[in-house]
């Protein structure tokens, strides 16, 4: 069914001339760009670039001030964060946002939280279906859990695991919102270099279920290895687009990393 | 294994106040245990809203108060039999918690703190100055004993046995809720609430929803209070009681349903055993707070736990 | 309007009292973004240890007054010592229950020691009150705004002036950017309760005249002086005053006019109509937090 779309991709994620101040601070500026269905798209750009501001105007954390963030031709600029979840964008953070309090398995069933439908009096009625549901998440979650590697750790606390698993827990439980557009916030950032390669892997793995990513991240081999598309950002404008072999012969990317000093 | 260690709670408590009820006869202890139960309601409520979905609540007291007056006007002044007055006192405390929650729980940490406290003490003032429906000061007198219907249930043993059954029931209530999906995000509610809507939780909902449950778990304690004492009197709903429940929680353990039932026992018994102690009640429950909450994050049984668990293992000398 | 000017008196003067208690509060919260329940409790102290000094020790109050207000303050950096900084994991929700588990505690430990009993100290002055238009200005009063002025050109020379002032400004804006220039955030928090506790007391000593001081006053007192720190905005001096005032003239007024029984109510919904009304000048904060 993907092989009709990716001959001609039609954008899950259009951004236009998207803007946004926190105080004088201009964190994005008319940055407009698009995100092709199927594809793995990069965000690059030294630090303050407004990589994780463009994730959270596009999640809903803040509103733009300016600009249009529309999803699969819709404008989503006005949704509350879980509403933009129910939409179908998920999201991971920078420093792995898991509820350590909770177990892994109970983490990922919190993702299926939009596709689930039991509430309060249902909670308290446990009727039939309630149970079914249940079990379904439960065996859906743990399905998750599988694919990133994780089953034998479901019934572990959260906290009680290495980072790098958290990350994977963390990604796990953003699939089980069953999302179109997957959001990963330096996803490799705290790896090792094994752990780096294996999440290269997945991250086309997921690619192949149908999920569209865009991702922010620093480690370049990794961004180059598996992006289609990359965007570069600085000082919260587009400074340059095309594919990691256009970026990599840009010369103001290039000047814009050299000018940081990385 | 949870399941296991539930129905060994739920057997251990339903067995003990059975014993009770079979093979004591003594007024002053089902009076006791009634008191217990009726805590226990209470600080279960509240640990729903604090405990799990990390709210914090100082006027708790309030929604107590709401429903024991609701019971006692409707009873007094109108003659309402308690069939009736049980679903108005749920409703009205019901109402007025999601009419005050909407805009409070907008706020955090400090803030609603203050916002709790504030509604506490109005609601209070209101007990204590609307004198032609409340009594005002000196209080209402005269609300009848619990009758469902041409069932008369008296003081004493079997209205200990009724509010334990409503104890138990309502344990039940919130661990379904606890372990379910509503459960589930308002735990994540508590670890972060913008992690929690990221992830899809409609995070001012599902708090609002836990607040009402906590009001109407605590009107219900209300009626069960106003039908067991036949008087209310603004005294009984003041800021010292809304911290009191809140003392309750924190010994049993916040998100602890079993921890609830021993802070309110212990709560409802010290000042019995120690006569001294109602002298002095409102410091020791203060030094309590301030003890736990610095040394007892956790919760007094949990926090003994984990020290008879590290003096186990220093003794063993796994020092790893 | 003889009436008029009598609640209009009653009330600044009230309402001085409860912007003395908001700017406690105030530096408070600047300087550690922790806001403290137990408040209230300070300036009961402050009154009561007033009381005792000059009662049992008959310390003119010239004396007393300082010495109550280092007293209490000292004791507020006890208190830090002793209940905040050991808490493992600070959250608001356990700072909160510490403050109200500590709140609570003071005012047993009070009825200890002073019991149940009402007391009162002489005004501050022996000269009559001031006639104005028919109502009746205290000297008392006088007192009580001139103090509240002083307070606050003071802690402004402090905080604009002085090096520990500027520090526990940058400790305000930016802990960790504080730390880097070698400013002691423990000794600063350590300052700020001490600060903010001799504010609690001072309100106590000058209320002390005025009304009956008692082991249960603080409660109420600490919670108008957080409603008027709310309305001036928390952390702003000039603004506690205003606040305080306004909260004052707002009550005057309405037991005047109103009813008596409204007294502390007014206090409440005006607290509740802030919190509610500006969620963003509170929650603004939250709103640009980044992951």
């Amino acid at each position: 069914m993907n092989a009709q779309e990716e001959e001609k991709p039609a954008p899950v994620l259009e951004l236009d001339r998207v803007s946004k101040s926190f105080g004088g601070v201009r964190a994005a500026q008319e940055v407009s760009f698009s995100v092709a269905s199927g594809h793995i798209h990069a965000l690059i750009g030294p630090n303050g670039a407004g990589k994780t501001t463009l994730f959270n105007l596009i999640t809903g954390i803040y509103p733009a001030d300016d600009g249009s963030v529309l999803f699969e031709g819709r404008d989503v600029g006005r949704l509350e964060v879980y509403e933009r979840v129910a939409a179908g964008i998920a999201r991971t953070f920078q420093n792995v946002e898991l509820f350590t309090g909770m177990s892994v398995l109970e983490n990922v069933m919190v993702g299926l939280h939009v596709r689930t439908r039991c509430g309060f009096f249902g909670a308290l009625a446990k009727w039939p279906w309630v149970r079914r549901e249940e079990e379904q998440a439960r065996g859906t979650a743990l399905d998750w859990l599988k694919f990133v590697g994780l089953e034998k750790m479901a019934e572990s606390q959260a906290g009680d695991l290495p980072f790098g698993w958290q990350r994977l827990v963390e990604i796990a439980r953003a699939l089980a919102s069953r999302p179109r557009l997957l959001l990963l916030d330096e996803p490799a950032a705290g790896l090792n270099a094994r752990e780096t390669r294996d999440l290269g892997v997945l991250l086309r793995q997921i690619r192949t279920r149908g999920v569209t990513l865009l991702l922010v991240e620093h480690d370049m081999s990794l961004t180059m290895e598996i992006s289609d598309r990359i965007v570069v950002l600085d000082q919260g404008r587009k400074i340059a687009e095309g594919t990691p072999r256009e970026i990599q012969a840009d010369e103001k990317v290039l000047a814009a990393y050299l000018g940081q000093g990385e | 294994m949870r399941v296991l260690a539930n129905v060994i709670g739920y057997l251990l408590v339903g067995s003990a106040i059975l014993a009770v009820g079979l093979w004591v006869d003594n007024y002053y202890y089902f009076q006791l245990l009634t008191f217990i139960g009726i805590n226990t309601l209470l600080a279960v409520g509240l640990n729903m809203l604090m405990g799990y979905a990390g709210q914090i609540s100082l006027g708790h007291a309030a929604f107590y108060g709401l429903g024991a007056y609701t019971t006692g006007i409707l009873g007094v002044h109108l003659g309402w039999p308690p069939l009736v007055t049980l679903p108005c006192a749920l409703l009205v405390s019901g109402l007025v918690a999601w009419l005050v929650g909407r805009p409070t729980l907008k706020l955090h940490g400090y803030y609603l703190g203050m916002g709790t406290l504030g509604v506490g003490m109005i609601v209070h003032v209101l007990f204590r100055e609307w004198s032609s429906l409340t009594g005002g000061p000196s209080g209402l007198p005269g609300i009848p004993t619990l009758s469902l219907g041409p069932l008369e249930i008296p003081g004493g043993r079997p209205y200990m046995f009724v509010v334990w059954g409503v104890v138990l029931v309502s344990f039940a209530m919130c661990q379904r809720l606890v372990h379910s999906r509503v459960g589930r995000a308002l735990r994540a509610i508590h670890f972060s609430e913008q992690a929690a809507a990221a992830v899809g939780v409609d995070t001012a909902r599902a708090k609002l929803q836990v607040f009402v449950f906590a009001g109407v778990l605590a009107g219900l304690a209300g009626f069960l209070y106003a039908h067991m004492v036949t008087f209310v009197s603004p005294s009984s709903f003041g800021f010292l009681v809304s911290v009191r429940i809140v003392a309750m929680v924190v010994i049993g353990g916040m998100a602890s349903i079993w921890g609830s039932l021993f802070g309110a026992s212990l709560l409802t018994m010290l000042p019995e055993w120690l006569h001294v102690f109602s002298e002095y009640e409102v410091l020791v429950y203060g030094l309590i707070l301030v003890v736990v909450m610095i040394f007892f994050p956790q919760g007094l049984t949990r926090g003994m736990l984990d020290l008879y668990e590290r003096a186990r293992r220093g003794k063993t000398g796994s020092g790893s | 309007m003889q009436e008029f000017l009598q609640y209009l008196f009653s009330g600044v003067t009230n309402g001085a009292i409860y912007a003395v208690i908001a700017l406690g509060f105030s530096t408070l919260y600047s300087a550690t973004d922790l806001i403290n329940f137990a408040q209230g409790e300070f300036v009961m102290l402050g009154a009561l240890v007033l009381v005792t000094l000059w009662s049992q020790a008959h310390l003119p109050l010239w004396a007393a007054f300082p010495l109550t207000v280092l007293l209490v303050a000292a004791f507020g950096m006890v208190f830090e010592r002793v209940a905040i900084r050991t808490v493992r994991k600070p959250s608001p929700i356990l700072l909160v229950l510490i403050t109200v588990g500590a709140s609570i505690f003071l005012r047993g430990v009070a009825m200890l020691i002073w019991g149940k009993d009402a007391y009162s100290v002489p005004a501050f002055s022996k000269t009559q009150a001031i006639e104005i238009g028919g109502a009746y200005l205290l000297p008392q009063s006088l007192w009580i705004l001139g103090i509240v002025v002083l307070l606050v050109v003071g802690l402004n020379l402090f905080y604009h002036r002085t090096l520990t002032g500027k520090a526990m400004q940058a400790c305000a804006i930016n802990k960790r950017a504080a730390s880097l220039l070698g400013v002691g955030t423990q000794k600063i928090a350590l300052l700020a309760w001490g600060l903010s506790a001799g504010l609690g007391a001072v309100a106590g000593v000058i209320i002390a005249p005025i009304t009956m001081s008692s082991y249960d006053m603080g409660t109420m007192l600490g919670l108008k002086g957080f409603c008027a720190a709310m309305l001036g905005g928390l952390g702003n001096f000039w603004g506690a005053v205003v606040g305080g005032v306004l909260l004052g003239i707002l009550e005057a007024m309405g037991v005047g006019y109103a009813s008596s029984s409204l007294r502390d109510a007014i206090a409440f919904f005006l607290l509740l109509l802030i919190l509610y009304a500006r969620p963003t000048g509170i929650l603004g904060k939250a709103s640009t937090q980044r992951f």
